[in-house]
């Protein structure tokens, strides 16, 4: 088993090695404490819990740790974990280019070709052309399910369809695939009629966010989340395992950490909210996350101008839903119903 | 550009500007000769009013820069020996917002950013550099907009969320050099080659901006003058292996303004080289950057601009200097590796190299090397909450210091450009303490 951190990995080649992906997001209210010998305060919750959950024996379990580099906090935890805290599990860095040219996915293919050199190493495993390729395959067929899933979200209250999705981060894909052929099999039920929003961020942590939108009256039509919306890949197309690995990799909708130009963010939103007939955009970003910080300004005008309402909630994942953030959603719900 | 627009440019830069830079420069100069005797520190620099002329005369430029010439704005650890070439006058944001801090302006300005809806979480140089992109609020006059924009992420990912806000606000062509975070002793042989190829793909772009085709032999000159210039930086700071150290890491943060944002410009290796004879001929002549050195300290991280002079002053009380710093060592150490006759395929190892774009164990090796190299008694670790990349890590950094290294070490929590996030009370403590700590 692997612990892999956000955000982007190749999910097929692990599994061509045999090694089960299990993704660490913080993970949420777990104590924090245990990570303060090793990183600020200033850190984000995700990077500053997910070493908390490691050093707690949390990760016990996982044999390698793999860390892609999406943001200088993710590479400080990399290099922190190489260096000085040197877990008993390998750690493998894998760093992402910014940009999806020609030039990138060179780059990435070459990257991946290191990765597996590593896991050759570490699994004493050496898979061929076909087992990546079966292996790529099997990934792609449990994406579409999750496209499939994220157009019938309107089966399952926001709660649940989110926890399904989600367990794309921890299921192996063959049995994410069952679970998604069974909820598709089900006879639709239509959309809920709540108010339709758009949510955008890292997490949606604490996952009772999403019940008490349900509650004030709202719901979740699209989203452009680290965790789920923006790791829609894409289909592969080539026959060479680790192109496609790459194409796919870098085929995803726009991401800040991947160098996305903000008007390409913006549009993708934009495209979200009118194919949604959404009423309005919450940014729910995780407190120190400088990727989505940035875009933040751009995106709220951007909106404002195309008349599309936002709100920005900032969160810490060590802290439960505070009772301020509630409100805040209610009230934003309120004004755009 | 348009023949007015050039005459306006030579009367303001290079007659008026010019004359009346040097008045002031002469004025400095005849100031510095009788300079008010400070009571722990050494007398300053000879050199410092043609540093301020230098960099005044750069900023002077800047005012008019759109009048005359195509202008880049460029991350510090950009390879702007290829836009040098093609004759832009480039601009650093970062060397702007450091101005803006030293000048006590950094929060007024930070604030128009945060009234736009910049967090404050965010790089205190990049909100700097918004807040003056949209208020037009800075101390030196005005900064012109650029054609072309250029970032590499070999010192942070910020710049690379900063430039994209750029590109938006000013709808030019924005160059990426995404360098591969190097996690171990070397970069992978697919990480430089990708490098290069950027490199590569960026002098079209570039000379499309600019109007002109790239000279090679132009290329190579500027590579040579950076190389030269970086060079001579690096002696600069050679020569405090020196006890006492006659320059301090305070005067480093100063005078390190032209071999950052004017590096591959011959004056600016003249300039080195004078600094150079200035600081043999202080150690020639007993002067030292602090008088009564007892104690050496490598300093880490940013500087905090904005007490830059109560830290010297306040160490310098007890007999202590600053002696080296990983900041300053950086636009210095790589300078071997810059290849003149090769420029861009050097360009691709130098710009992967600089100590931000590497693991937290290689910035531990280059502390404890500093330390024998200058043989310190302590350090200083900036907790700078602005710089992530350069932070992270320092945690360990200090306990291996402490524990494997028998070396006095602190973490100093501040922020290089946000006053708010200095607590004098709570620093004046630290400082206290650790100052105990050496002298015990
Ligand atoms: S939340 Fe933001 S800063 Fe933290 S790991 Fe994710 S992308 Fe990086
Ligand atoms: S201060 Fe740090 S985070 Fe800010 S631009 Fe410089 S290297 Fe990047």
């Amino acid at each position: 088993m692997a612990a892999v951190l956000p955000i982007h990995y190749p999910r097929s080649l692990l599994r061509a090695f045999n090694v089960l992906p299990i993704e660490v997001w913080g993970p949420p209210q777990i104590d924090a404490g245990l990570g303060a010998a090793h990183l600020q305060a200033y850190v984000c919750s995700i990077v500053r819990n997910a070493l908390a959950f490691l050093l707690s024996g949390g990760l016990e379990v996982t044999d390698l740790i793999v860390v892609p580099h999406a943001c200088d906090s993710l590479q400080g935890l990399g290099s922190i974990l190489i260096d000085f805290i040197q877990p008993r599990q390998d750690v493998l860095p894998l760093y992402l280019p910014r940009g999806n040219g020609e030039r990138h996915i060179g780059y990435l293919i070459d990257e991946l070709r290191a990765m597996y050199e590593r896991l050759s190493k570490t699994t004493q495993r050496a898979p061929g052309d076909d087992e990546l390729m079966a292996s790529i395959q099997r990934e792609e067929t449990a994406d579409e399910f999750l496209a499939e899933l994220h157009q019938q979200r309107g089966k399952l209250t926001t709660y649940d369809f989110y926890r399904l999705i989600r367990a794309r981060e921890y299921l192996p894909a063959e049995g994410f695939i069952e679970l998604a052929q069974d909820i598709l099999k089900q006879q639709g039920a239509s959309r809920t009629a709540g108010i339709p929003i758009v949510f955008s961020g890292i997490v949606p942590e604490p996952m009772s966010l999403l019940q008490s939108i349900t509650e004030a009256g709202g719901e979740v039509v699209a989203d452009d989340l680290a965790c789920c919306g923006r790791r829609l890949y894409p289909p592969g197309t080539s026959k060479d395992p680790f192109r496609r690995m790459a194409e796919r990799l870098l085929g995803v909708p726009p991401d800040p950490t991947l160098g996305s130009p903000i008007s390409a963010r913006l549009e993708h939103l934009l495209g979200m909210v009118k194919k949604g007939e959404a009423k309005g955009v919450v940014f729910y970003s995780v407190k120190f996350c400088e990727p989505e910080l940035f875009d933040l300004p751009m995106l709220r005008d951007g909106l404002q101008e195309a008349g599309v309402p936002s709100l920005t909630i900032e969160v810490d994942l060590s802290d439960p839903l505070s009772h301020q953030a509630r409100t805040r959603i209610e009230a934003f719900l309120e004004m755009i119903a | 550009m348009s023949m007015i627009g050039s005459l306006q440019y030579h009367f303001n830069v290079n007659l008026m500007g010019r004359a009346l830079l040097r008045i002031n420069r002469l004025r400095n100069e005849l100031q510095s000769r009788s300079p008010s005797p400070r009571e722990h520190l050494g007398p300053p620099l000879k050199i410092a009013p043609r540093m301020k002329e230098l960099v005044a005369r750069h900023w002077l430029q800047g005012r008019y820069a759109n009048l005359h010439d195509k202008v880049a704005w460029v991350t510090s650890g950009a390879p702007v020996e290829l836009l040098k070439a093609l004759d832009y006058y480039v601009l650093y944001p970062e060397n702007h917002a450091a101005i803006c801090g030293t000048a006590r302006m950094a929060l007024e300005i930070s604030a128009e950013a945060e009234k736009a809806g910049y967090s404050s979480d965010i790089c205190s140089y990049a909100r700097t550099d918004f807040g003056t992109v949209l208020s037009g609020k800075t101390p030196v006059g005005r900064l012109p907009k650029p054609d072309l924009l250029l970032a590499c992420t070999n010192i942070c990912q910020t710049v690379l969320a900063w430039y994209r806000v750029l590109a938006e606000h000013f709808r030019v062509p924005l160059i990426i050099i995404d360098t591969p975070f190097v996690y171990h002793e070397q970069a992978p042989e697919h990480a430089l080659e990708f490098v290069k190829k950027q490199l590569e793909d960026a002098v079209p772009v570039a000379e499309q901006v600019a109007g002109r085709s790239l000279d090679m032999n132009t290329f190579m000159e500027t590579s040579r003058l950076s190389q030269l210039a970086s060079e001579l930086w690096m002696q600069v700071m050679d020569r405090n292996k020196h006890t006492p150290a006659p320059i301090s890491v305070i005067d480093q943060f100063i005078h390190m303004a032209p071999v950052v944002e004017m590096r591959g410009d011959a004056h600016t290796v003249d300039f080195y080289a004078a600094l150079l004879e200035e600081i043999d001929a202080r150690i020639a002549q007993g002067i030292s950057a602090v008088r009564n050195e007892r104690k050496r300290l490598l300093w880490d991280n940013l500087p905090i601009w904005y007490r830059l002079r109560y830290l010297g002053e306040t160490l310098g009380a007890h007999g202590i200097a600053l002696v080296a710093s990983t900041y300053t060592n950086a636009w210095g150490e790589l300078a071997q590796f810059i290849d003149p006759s090769r420029p861009l395929e050097s360009m691709a190892r130098v710009y992967t190299y600089p100590i931000l774009n590497r693991g937290t164990g290689h910035k531990l090796s280059t502390m404890v090397d500093m330390i024998q190299k200058y043989q310190l008694d302590g350090v200083i670790l900036h907790s700078d909450r602005s710089c992530k990349p350069y932070s992270i890590g320092q945690m360990d950094q200090r306990d291996r210091l402490l524990r494997e290294h028998d070396m006095p070490a602190l973490l100093l929590e501040a922020d290089h450009n946000d006053p708010r996030a200095f607590s004098q009370e709570q620093v004046s403590r630290h400082l206290a303490a650790f100052i105990e700590m050496l002298e015990a």
